[in-house]
């Protein structure tokens, strides 16, 4: 029973102590260089950009969790919930940079929620300013990006928000839901705005956003101890871009009728006249294409805008067990509809002159040839261009109840 | 190892001497003296003329069976009945035939076998005039009993376990399959303990190479002393680096029953409850026996629990660490807001932290495995204090930290075999260092080596990670999934080669109302 042990106990030897090497080697000269641990990150929550005398002002809103995520479940401590730093430089990533002499921690972009862009940044032209948001790998791209509307992104940062206690996530959500049951403003993405950017057949939109009430007074902590808030944030209008430089600002109604053709709308209310009074439709389910084609050389456009519908609100003596009735009530939508589509249609064609619609990417799609020669002089084109509307809504349910319960 | 000089007993085949008195010094030179070996002088014969003599071990031998069975009918009954018996040549198989009432008797020429018999509780019946002897079969020591096994409990199912002794356990077995090809060949390893080690099996169902494997590894093992089954196992095993088991045990008859009619090898050994399976897979630690007593869509569902159990148990810590030092971006914000929130003031890197805990989980367990019953209570007192909310108070460790912890711990409880579990412990230690130090890249890389060590193993000749890798899709009726019984139609296949089909055809197995009889 001569086995060869020797040499079977060299090559394990061996074998263990070489993958010993390369682990411990592995781990240490690999390890933990770029680890962050929780707490030695500053989360921002909102980032906003302004331009003003040529150079970028940035403020950061970072999140104090000590203060948000209170031991033992007790009240709120008696500092804020977020901190606000700012910093003025040549260029965005050198502010950024410069925040640092201010805030102790690394800033952390990845949990970013919203970007607000100043409105004289907008005026001037917003491409610049994205690059170094698009580029940095930390940022994580599911944020929002909104203008203001007659404000300062640092008056809509300092806000306190009640019920939300993070500005960041207060505008965050509440743009989220308003895009998802209002329909008059538009969440848009970073890369959903680089490519309308870099689009030639297509303008972007930002939601626009201001504080109601008092800017100075809603700084304050005085404004969450209050039940009627003395300034909040709010969303306002949708601006119009061409070029990437701000041109103008869609109204209420234009903003619906924006969303209505780009089909963005997820559900909506819209008011129909009857013999004396309103009627509330809600709108529950749309779908609209943008189809385009050429013809004779001139560009023309259909929009297919298909809708379901309920009855919401009735407030004079219909009656509703009728299928008249509501065939009226459909035709009546329909057109009130049609009607916010063209006024949004009408101001971009005619005061903004920005293809905020993409209609000329649906050019480009039904007929590549035409569009080459059309996009050289498209500005011009979009302003004649003949657009077409079939709208086509369906009223499915009247509620709990059949006929209002008044009479006359 | 040449120079270690083997010191075997040297005692050749030493023959039994024909004077009774000169067997009785010997036997008791032999045992020192030992006071618990009863030597015993009897008349019998008629005219009691004839000298014989009983050799057995107090303690080992049924004292009850001794007296009714051998004593009681050389003494008395012999005289009566046959009154004539002489010395003569046939006058001991005449005994053996006549006297001894009892069922094993066998014929006993040297000392050697002598001595086995008595240290193993039998009865040895020596004649004055003859060189030869014969054992009866009186074996009746204390036992434990037929008890509930204490590893693997189960709500429903048969309640009876494994105990020290070998006759019990193959006893065991047997009254759960009662078919001759059931065989069991039993040999003695340990030079000095010589326990008794049984290997059990069903002819015409196993695979008659494993079954050679097996006496051949067995008869390989050169040692003084077994124990314990887990000395069997450690020497008979395919790979000793590895954490995973490559032998499954069970101190449960029915899972070992299971595991024949599967066509494995059960490997009994005397003195302990635990019965060895070969060949044993990755999937056989994660079954429970309970999956096949609780219907089929129940036993399914316990099994996917146990994987995500076994994951969470796995990787729960690391992924922790990983995502919250390396990978924020993933959280959403309000969790890592509030972890970082409870991260405010620890000292620690959260890998220290989860290393912390865990090394102070770890230590509170085997404290609470080795512990006397009695100081139970003070430790899991204490432990509750020190893991739960004294850490968290005392600023140590975050909560959340103390939330996996538990939840790993937990989860590490829910594998049916304990020895797994402890696998899976070591394994996770690894992982955590490999996450502190790489993030979501290193846990990656080490499930990735993980993996490739898995498939690397076998066990007896079949692939640890079967019927995965390689994958055997009917046997995958049997692994995450428990189909229902009548589903299970065949046998494992790499396990048993030949003797496939378990059930007929499956279909008529399946309840279905009966067919309405055709008008012909």
């Amino acid at each position: 029973m001569d086995r060869p042990i020797p040499n079977k106990r060299k090559t394990l030897i061996q074998k263990t102590l070489t993958i010993l090497v390369i682990v411990v080697m592995m781990v240490s000269l690999g390890g933990c260089w770029n680890r962050r641990e929780l707490d030695e990150l500053a989360i921002a929550s909102i980032l906003g950009l302004e331009k003003s005398d040529g150079k970028y002002h940035v403020s950061v809103s970072i999140i104090n969790a000590g203060q948000i995520a209170q031991k033992g479940g007790g009240a709120p401590g008696t500092r804020t919930p977020v901190t606000t730093y700012h910093a003025k430089a040549d260029t965005l990533f050198e502010a950024f940079r410069k925040l640092t002499t201010e805030v102790p921690r690394k800033i952390y972009f990845s949990q970013l929620r919203m970007v607000v862009i100043g409105e004289h940044l907008a005026k001037d032209g917003i491409e610049k300013s994205l690059d170094m948001i698009s580029r940095d790998h930390e940022f994580r791209t599911d944020f929002y990006i909104v203008v203001t509307n007659g404000t300062t992104p640092d008056d809509v940062i300092d806000v306190l928000t009640p019920i939300e206690v993070i500005p960041g996530n207060k505008m965050f959500s509440s743009l989220k839901m308003s895009q998802k049951s209002w329909a008059g403003t538009l969440n848009v993405t970073l890369d959903e705005l680089i490519s309308a950017l870099t689009s030639d057949g297509r303008e972007a939109v930002l939601t626009g956003v201001m504080v109601k009430g008092d800017e100075k007074e809603a700084q304050t902590r005085e404004n969450v101890e209050r039940i009627d808030s003395l300034g909040y944030i709010k969303y306002s209008g949708i601006a119009a871009f061409k070029k990437g430089k701000l041109v103008g600002w869609l109204n209420e109604d234009e903003s619906i009728g924006y969303n209505q053709i780009q089909g963005k709308v997820k559900s909506t209310i819209v008011n129909v006249p009857c013999p004396k009074g309103k009627t509330a439709i809600e709108i529950i389910r749309t779908k609209a294409t943008i189809k385009g084609r050429v013809e004779n050389g001139r560009p023309k456009i259909t929009i297919d805008y298909w809708a379901e519908g309920n009855i919401g609100e009735v407030e004079c003596p219909l009656d509703l067990t009728k299928t008249k009735t509501l065939y009226d009530q459909e035709i009546k939508t329909e057109q009130v509809i049609k009607e916010n589509m063209e006024k949004a249609l009408r101001k971009a064609q005619k005061t903004l002159k920005a293809d905020i619609f993409g209609f000329g990417e649906a050019i480009h799609r039904s007929n590549p040839k035409a569009w080459k020669d059309l996009k050289k002089n498209w500005d011009k084109e979009f302003a004649d261009i003949k657009v077409e509307f079939k709208v086509d809504v369906k009223l499915r349910r009247t509620g709990t109840i059949n006929n209002p319960f008044f009479k006359k | 190892m040449g120079f270690i000089k083997r010191n075997r007993p040297a005692h050749p085949k030493q023959p039994l001497k024909s004077s009774l008195k000169e067997n009785f010094d010997e036997v008791k030179r032999r045992l020192g003296n030992s006071s618990d070996i009863i030597t015993r002088e009897i008349q019998i014969g008629k005219s009691g003329k004839i000298m014989a003599g009983l050799i057995y071990t107090d303690g080992l031998a049924d004292k009850k069976s001794i007296q009714d069975f051998i004593m009681e009918s050389l003494m008395i009954n012999v005289k009566e009945s046959h009154p004539n018996m002489k010395i003569s040549q046939h006058f001991l198989s005449n005994l053996k035939e006549i006297a001894i009432t009892i069922g094993d008797v066998k014929e006993i020429n040297d000392f050697n076998t002598l001595f086995n018999e008595i240290l193993s509780g039998n009865t040895v019946i020596l004649v004055d005039g003859f060189s030869q002897g014969f054992s009866a079969g009186t074996k009746g020591w204390e036992d434990r009993g037929v008890t509930e096994p204490s590893s693997t409990t189960v709500v429903r199912g048969p309640r009876d376990g494994f105990s020290e002794t070998l006759g019990t356990n193959t006893s065991l077995i047997r009254r759960r399959i009662k078919d001759p090809n059931l065989w069991l060949e039993t040999k003695e390893i340990g030079r000095v303990t010589k326990t008794s080690v049984g290997i059990m099996y069903i002819k015409g169902i196993v695979n008659d190479k494993v079954v050679e494997e097996v006496h051949r590894r067995l008869d390989r093992i050169e040692i003084d002393g077994i124990l314990e089954s887990g000395y069997i196992e450690e020497l008979i095993q395919d790979e000793t680096y590895t954490p995973f088991p490559t032998i499954f045990h069970s101190e449960r008859p029915d899972v070992i029953a299971a595991g024949l009619l599967e066509g494995r090898v059960a490997i009994l050994v005397d003195g302990t409850p635990f019965v060895l399976l070969v060949p044993a897979v990755f999937m056989q630690f994660y079954q429970a026996a309970e999956d096949y007593y609780q219907r089929a869509d129940i036993g399914t569902l316990l099994r996917f629990l146990r994987f995500v159990a076994f994951f969470i148990a796995l990787t729960a810590p690391s992924l922790y660490i990983a995502i919250t030092t390396f990978h924020q971006e993933m959280l959403p914000t309000t969790l890592l807001i509030s972890l970082a929130a409870q991260r405010e003031g620890v000292p620690f890197p959260a890998f220290i932290e989860a290393l912390l805990m865990e090394v102070s989980f770890e230590i509170l367990r085997e404290a609470g495995v080795r512990m006397p019953r009695a100081v139970g209570q003070a430790v899991s007192i204490v432990g509750a204090l020190v893991i739960g909310t004294a850490a968290v108070e005392a600023g140590i460790v975050s909560a959340a930290m103390v939330i996996i912890v538990s939840i790993t711990a937990i989860a590490s409880f829910v594998f049916p075999s304990f020895n797994m579990a402890i696998s899976i412990r070591i394994l996770r230690f690894l992982l955590m260092g490999l996450s502190a130090s790489f993030g979501l890249f290193g846990i990656t890389v080490g499930l990735i080596a993980l993996v490739l060590h898995l498939s690397s193993l076998r066990s007896f000749g079949v692939p640890y990670m079967t019927p995965f890798a390689p994958f055997i899709l009917a046997d995958n009726k049997d692994a995450m999934f428990r189909l229902p019984i009548w589903g299970m139609f065949s046998r494992p296949r790499l396990i048993n080669q030949k003797n496939i089909i378990r059930e007929d055809m499956p279909p008529t197995q399946k309840p279905e109302p009966r067919q309405r009889q055709k008008n012909n």
